[in-house]
């Protein structure tokens, strides 16, 4: 009786933030603040995908950046290509490729022509790098903060090679100038409404997906794994197998996410792939409450949310960063559960009494 | 053929030979206790056998496999289950959970995503069983050392293992739970081989069947409790430890 007050309870809060999500472009028509919240809202994405694996499975994967990178590079190249006919060169080059003088398109950037390949391998790439990835620190093995080591390396590599392949990836500057993504006849200009959508559709899509694997017996296996590895294998389960299958799910939704951040900035550039951003993911989640997914989009939306107002508020210019890292320390410290225990603490108690009520007789009866 | 056969198995650790030439024979549906002093290998010895210690020498037959070679997941779906000297609980997870774990018929990762059922009849049978059924909710962290004893069992039993490897269970029981104990792992023989790990030897009296002695990393002795007890070698084994019934 309990439990099912308490699950009715937390299926309104995610109701709640669905709804308030869409009523955005409702209340406000400002495209400016429009781009920005869907930004937020592709942070929130981000959140809820390390949820799964960090949260969820205990993998701090600080190379999340890696997939979110990827997944726009895979969008930026479609959208690039399809900018061709203004910012090219001769024969149907992107420019910074003609600048580098690259005779042809790169057989890796033909497929991109299309945006159904694009589209499929930006979920393809980061998802196939994850398997990879998973399959050997798993197999091996590997875990706890060295899981985080290792991924936080395989960022920097990446990000390298991008930043140092300026022939084939734009370099520093990245993909700029790129095209608006179109879609079964609809325009996703960057500040419509149509690209807030797209963005709170994934959000709430990957929600969607979260609560269905957590609610599932793989996603309990996987808070097993975060409890006690060891002892879960005692019990026939393949470890490395769930932690793989995490972390490629995770890699997934940043995927999408990625591809949609490209979408809405209209550029991609290896400060997608930063270790700052891969930083920022862990903050937004360890803040609003990385074991629970809801609490982990809210973190991402009220953490990018005040530090956007604070950073384009003259007064804090020189202080805001001062002011998030006072924040971020205080809800770690005094909230080691993040901002939703608070959530949690109070449903519990409103649904105490009323489930205590109802629920002893059930339980003398099942007993005696 | 026997249900395990562990022949001639050393297990090493920097060099110390904890196990040195372990031979043992479980049939199927038996119960067997493994006694021993201190550092006498028996933990070891139940270590091998579900995979995590590796035998340098020698080779553990599980029911026609090899086993000293497969991972340990693959060991436990051969069906070997094991409860650990330290009780060790999922203590993030209610005590539902812990059992809906333990309950491992199907253990892939697709097989395993449709929704979960909530209401598992057999398993909240094994909660009453072992009277946590009104901590069926609370995370297994807050339970008292006797009650995750108590789930560990229940755990054992929803996996339903055909070997259940218990390293002493009643660590920590109160006498009547300690009957109780020696009562299920009776009621559990015939259709699960157990081995068995204790020091009570009044426990042992209890279930008593056929008993194996282990000292310095081998079999020293084996028999039923009277023979056991009046046995000179394991006399011996037991001499600076108080005996036997002490142990
Ligand atoms: N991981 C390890 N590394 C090094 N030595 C170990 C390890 N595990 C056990 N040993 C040693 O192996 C010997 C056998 O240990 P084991 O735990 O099997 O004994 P036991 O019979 O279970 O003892 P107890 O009755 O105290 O539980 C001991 O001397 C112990 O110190
Ligand atoms: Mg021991």
């Amino acid at each position: 009786m309990r439990q099912l007050l308490l699950s009715r309870a937390w299926i309104a809060g995610y109701a709640l933030l669905a709804i308030a999500i869409l009523a955005v472009p409702v209340a406000i028509d400002d495209p400016y603040l429009l781009n920005k919240f869907a930004r937020y809202l592709i942070f929130a994405t981000l959140a809820v995908a390390l949820s799964l694996s960090w949260g969820y499975t205990g993998i701090l994967n600080l190379g999340q950046a890696v997939s979110f990178g990827l997944g726009s590079y895979c969008m930026a190249m479609a959208l690039k290509l399809k900018t061709m006919p203004i910012q090219t060169g001769t024969g149907g080059l992107p420019d910074f490729m003609v600048w580098n003088n690259v005779p042809s398109l790169p057989w890796f950037w033909q497929p991109f022509h299309s945006i159904g390949v694009a589209i499929a391998a930006g979920i393809a790439v980061p998802v196939g790098l994850a398997l990879i990835l998973g399959w050997f620190i798993f197999r091996a093995r590997v875990a706890g903060v060295y899981v985080s080591i290792i991924t936080l390396a395989l960022l920097v590599i990446i990000n390298l090679l991008i930043i140092d392949q300026q022939r084939f990836t734009g370099g520093f500057n990245g993909l700029t100038d790129l095209s608006d993504l179109q879609v079964m006849g609809i325009d996703f200009d960057p500040y419509s409404a149509a690209t807030y959508y797209l963005a709170a559709g994934a959000l709430i899509l990957s929600l969607i997906v979260g609560l269905a694997i957590i609610n599932s017996k793989t996603g309990l296996i996987m808070q097993a794994i975060r409890d006690d590895e060891t002892r879960v294998r005692y019990f026939g389960y393949d470890v490395a197998a769930y932690q793989i299958f995490a972390l490629s799910v995770s890699a997934g939704i940043s995927g999408v996410a990625g591809m949609l951040y490209a979408v809405v900035m209209a550029f991609a550039s290896p400060t997608f792939l930063s270790v700052q951003l891969s930083l920022s993911i862990v903050i937004w989640c360890a803040v609003g409450g990385r074991a629970s997914l809801i609490g982990a989009a809210i973190g991402a939306l009220l953490v990018t949310g005040i530090q956007g107002s604070l950073s384009e508020t003259p007064i804090f210019l020189n202080t805001w960063l001062l002011i998030m890292g006072a924040l971020f320390v205080a809800v770690v410290l005094l909230l080691p559960k993040g901002l939703i225990s608070l959530v949690q603490s109070a449903i519990t108690l409103f649904s105490r009494p009323v489930a205590d009520r109802t629920a002893t007789p059930v339980n003398k009866t099942m007993v005696g | 053929m026997a249900l395990l056969e562990v022949k001639g198995v050393q297990v090493k650790f920097n060099g110390f030979l904890a196990l040195r030439g372990l031979d043992l024979k479980i049939e199927a549906g038996e119960l067997r206790c493994l006694i021993g002093p201190n550092g006498a290998g028996k933990t070891t010895a139940l270590d091998v056998i579900c995979g995590k210690a590796r035998p340098s020498v020698g080779e553990i037959v599980f029911d026609g496999h090899k086993t000293s070679r497969l991972d340990e997941h693959r060991i436990a779906r051969l069906g070997v289950g094991r409860k650990f000297q330290v009780p060790s609980v999922f203590r993030e997870l209610t005590v539902r959970e812990n059992l809906d774990v333990a309950q491992s018929k199907t253990a892939g990762v697709f097989r395993n995503l449709g929704p979960r059922k909530r209401h598992d009849p057999a398993l909240q049978r094994l909660a009453e069983f072992v009277g946590l059924a009104d901590e069926r909710d609370e995370p297994a962290g807050n339970l008292s050392h006797g009650q995750t004893q108590w789930l560990e069992i229940a755990m054992l039993m929803a996996q339903d293992s055909r070997l259940i490897l218990l390293d002493e269970p009643t660590a920590g029981m109160t006498a009547a739970e300690t009957r109780k104990t020696a009562e299920l792992c009776r009621r559990l023989k015939g259709q699960h081989s157990l081995i068995v790990v204790e020091h009570d030897m009044g426990f042992i009296r209890e279930i008593g069947d056929v008993i194996s002695v282990m000292h310095q990393g081998r079999l020293l002795a084996q028999g039923t409790v009277a023979e056991i007890e009046v046995d000179p070698l394991v006399k011996e084994a037991y001499l600076g430890s108080g005996g036997i019934s002490h142990a």
